[in-house]
């Protein structure tokens, strides 16, 4: 390619901010924000020296991808007009709300002839990454039991809340933990059954969600799944355990934080948490980015495909059935789901 | 009080001697073990006194702690019964339903107690907990996300891994604490039980180095090594209990027991062997840890004494104990069937 790469960015929330900070470190040009609210958009706008428009159709014509930072549920049909347009279309993990609309997006790139790539930023998380690598390289012989589990405080928004809306973010379980049915997929290989609870399944009226899921792996590994929403603001935690057929591998998010603030909260009300952090060169997000950005001008490998989204996707639907039915779910009998 | 023990199969053995001699009154008579090898080698350990029969330590005892293999619960409990003298039974209670209601009803005859061994219940951490749980503290508990792991317990003991005597492998040695505990948390029985395993650690079989390489399995294990149990309680609580195997030989620590339990108030992390020491000594890569919490053991027989002496029921009976069985063999069918098995 010999003119940069031109992206926008559709969608100017938490995560169409953070992709925009990461885009700007590569050489593309950001063409512009796509906003449903151009003027509030402005400042953000300005800040990375673009523009904003109002409707995706205005922006097509001036880019070669589109980045989409919507909520799920919108995923499959901003998708499917940059497919129609001639772009590529990068998506923000879920790939989609439902197996059918992510299928479809994968069959109308595919004949568009543009590329699909999906944001499994977990996948370009040095820790996580580091013990793939481990696995892959026999460190700790064959899997036998993979534990990972992510939890943070109730998503929250200035305005419209749709990750508390089920119907457009699939809640915890596909909004959260589809990260780690990525993940468990990457080390521990293709899904056999899921069998899954979630806390607003069995109590309707509980104020915050947490889900437990046992996943069978084809080759007889187990894995234990574990998501919450339920923690107080602001925190974030991950841990991990590969335990293997010769060997362990260990991951605490609370531990490994380099940086951790307990400071006085004189401005905030409720439990205090210690603010913890991490400092990388490369955030995982600038990572993602540079590997996208690379993969579609140099045509390097990623990591992570649009099939790898919609298996994960599966996987994390699955759960969703099977807290609702009380049953275990085969993934191969996955196509009565929606 | 006379208190002996009956058989070192099970290690615990090694830590009940210690717990019984330092409570006043409490005299520890001695030992005996089928295995007559075994019983002269802890007894030279420990030096205590061995018995030549069961029958000779049970004409003297009081009461006594059973430390049998899994599957041979039974005959020593009814011995000890058909003798008069109370009992402290190692956990699992047993493995079959039938041996448990058998031990129970010759216990009951005569009218001598039947404690299960339960030391949990006796965890200081796990006490406050329950403490602050029951003034409601945390509000409706809706999950809990528990871990009983450990390495696979063959140093000295090969037998766990043998079904014959152990009755199967990480399900039934590790399920049983953390069911008795959240079912004492919530007062409330389980009622209903998802359970998947494998036994792909150790694939190449178990070298057991801690006396002299003897090779325990040559093949790989004939029990499962790993097992994740989903329970869902009668209060609606959830929970799942990884009972696994999973640490490796050079751990470095025997495993340990932990949970995080959401609640309506948020997420509430409790560990039973957090208070430790980390101790680095100059052998290469050595690192130990060194408990300074309270003992659980040492609580759990001494509430077995206290039992006895008031002539009341212990705090853990073995219906918890029978419960506690009946909740892993639900876990076993449901590793048969691949489908939740209701209680």
């Amino acid at each position: 390619m010999d003119r940069k790469l031109r992206v926008g960015i559709v969608g100017t929330g938490g995560m169409g901010q953070r992709h925009a900070q990461a885009w700007s470190r590569t050489p593309a040009i950001i063409c512009g924000f796509v906003s449903r609210s151009p003027d509030a958009s402005l400042a953000l706008a300005h800040q990375f020296d673009t523009k904003v428009y109002g409707s995706l159709e205005e922006l097509l014509p001036f880019v070669d991808v589109i980045d989409v930072c919507v909520p799920t549920h919108l995923h499959h049909e901003v998708t499917l007009a940059g497919a129609q347009a001639g772009v590529h279309v990068i998506c923000e993990k879920p790939l989609a709300r439902t197996i059918a609309e992510a299928e479809e997006m994968i069959a109308v790139c595919d004949s568009a002839g543009v590329k699909l790539l999906v944001a499994h930023v977990v996948r370009y998380f040095p820790e996580y990454a580091a013990a793939q690598q481990s696995v892959e390289a026999g460190e700790i012989g064959h899997p036998a039991i993979i534990r990972l589990n992510r939890g943070t405080n109730p998503p929250s928004k200035p305005d419209e809340n749709w990750f508390l809306d089920e119907e457009k973010s699939g809640g915890v379980i596909l909004d959260l933990m589809v990260h780690d049915f990525d993940y468990a997929r990457w080390i521990g290989g293709e899904i056999k059954t899921v069998f899954a609870k979630n806390v607003r399944t069995e109590n309707p009226s509980a104020e915050f969600d947490h889900a437990l899921v046992i996943l069978t792996h084809e080759n007889g590994t187990i894995s234990h799944i574990e998501g919450s929403w339920a923690l107080p603001a602001p925190m974030f935690r991950t841990a991990f355990e590969i335990s293997g057929s010769i060997g362990l591998i260990e991951h605490h998010s609370d531990q490994t934080a380099s940086i951790k603030a307990y400071t006085h909260s004189r401005h905030q009300t409720g439990a205090a948490v210690p603010m913890l952090q991490n400092p990388l060169h490369f955030n995982p997000c600038t990572a993602e980015i540079q590997s996208f950005y690379d993969h579609l001008v140099y045509d390097t490998p990623i990591p992570v495909t649009a099939e790898d989204g919609l298996a994960a996707l599966k996987i994390a639907l699955a759960a969703v059935q099977s807290a609702k039915t009380g049953l275990p779910v085969q993934i191969s009998n996955l196509e009565a789901i929606a | 009080m006379k208190i002996g023990i009956m058989s070192f199969a099970h290690m615990h053995a090694e830590t009940y001697i210690q717990n019984l001699r330092s409570i006043p009154n409490v005299e520890m008579i001695g030992i005996a073990d089928e295995d007559l090898a075994r019983g002269e080698e802890f007894s030279e350990q420990f030096d205590a006194h061995l018995y030549p029969t069961y029958q000779d330590l049970l004409a003297e005892a009081d009461a006594v702690i059973v430390c049998s293999e899994n599957t041979r619960h039974r005959p020593l409990v009814e011995m000890a019964a058909a003798a008069g003298v109370h009992v402290l039974c190692e956990k699992p209670l047993a493995t079959t339903a039938a041996d448990a209601e058998a031990m129970m009803a010759a216990c009951r005859q005569v009218g001598v107690i039947l404690m299960t061994a339960f030391p949990m219940r006796f965890s200081a951490p796990l006490q406050q907990l329950k403490m602050q749980l029951d003034a409601g503290l945390f509000g409706q508990p809706y999950c809990v996300s528990s871990v009983n792991q450990g390495r696979i317990p063959v140093d000295y003991r090969s037998w766990f891994v043998d079904p014959e005597l152990s009755g199967g492998g990480a399900l039934i040695d590790h399920i049983v604490h953390l069911a008795d505990i959240m079912r004492w948390y919530f007062d409330c029985e389980v009622t209903s039980v998802y359970a998947q395993t494998n036994n792909l650690m150790y694939p190449n079989g178990v070298v057991n180095d801690s006396r002299g390489f003897e090779i325990v399995y040559a093949d790989e294990v004939p029990v499962e090594t790993v097992g994740l149990v989903m329970l869902t309680f009668e209060n609606g609580v959830f929970a799942t209990i990884d009972c696994s195997w999973s640490k490796p030989l050079n751990y470095h620590t025997w495993g340990g027991l932990s949970f995080e339990m959401t609640t309506e108030n948020g997420v509430i992390a409790a560990d039973a062997f957090s208070q430790n020491l980390s101790i680095h000594t100059e052998k290469p890569m050595a690192h130990n840890l060194a408990f300074w919490g309270s003992d659980a053991n040492q609580a759990m027989i001494e509430e077995f004494v206290s039992a006895i002496r008031e002539q009341r029921e212990p705090a853990v009976t073995a219906q918890d104990g029978k419960i506690g069985l009946d909740i892993t063999l639900a876990a076993y069918e449901s590793v048969r069937t691949g489908m939740p098995v209701k209680l």
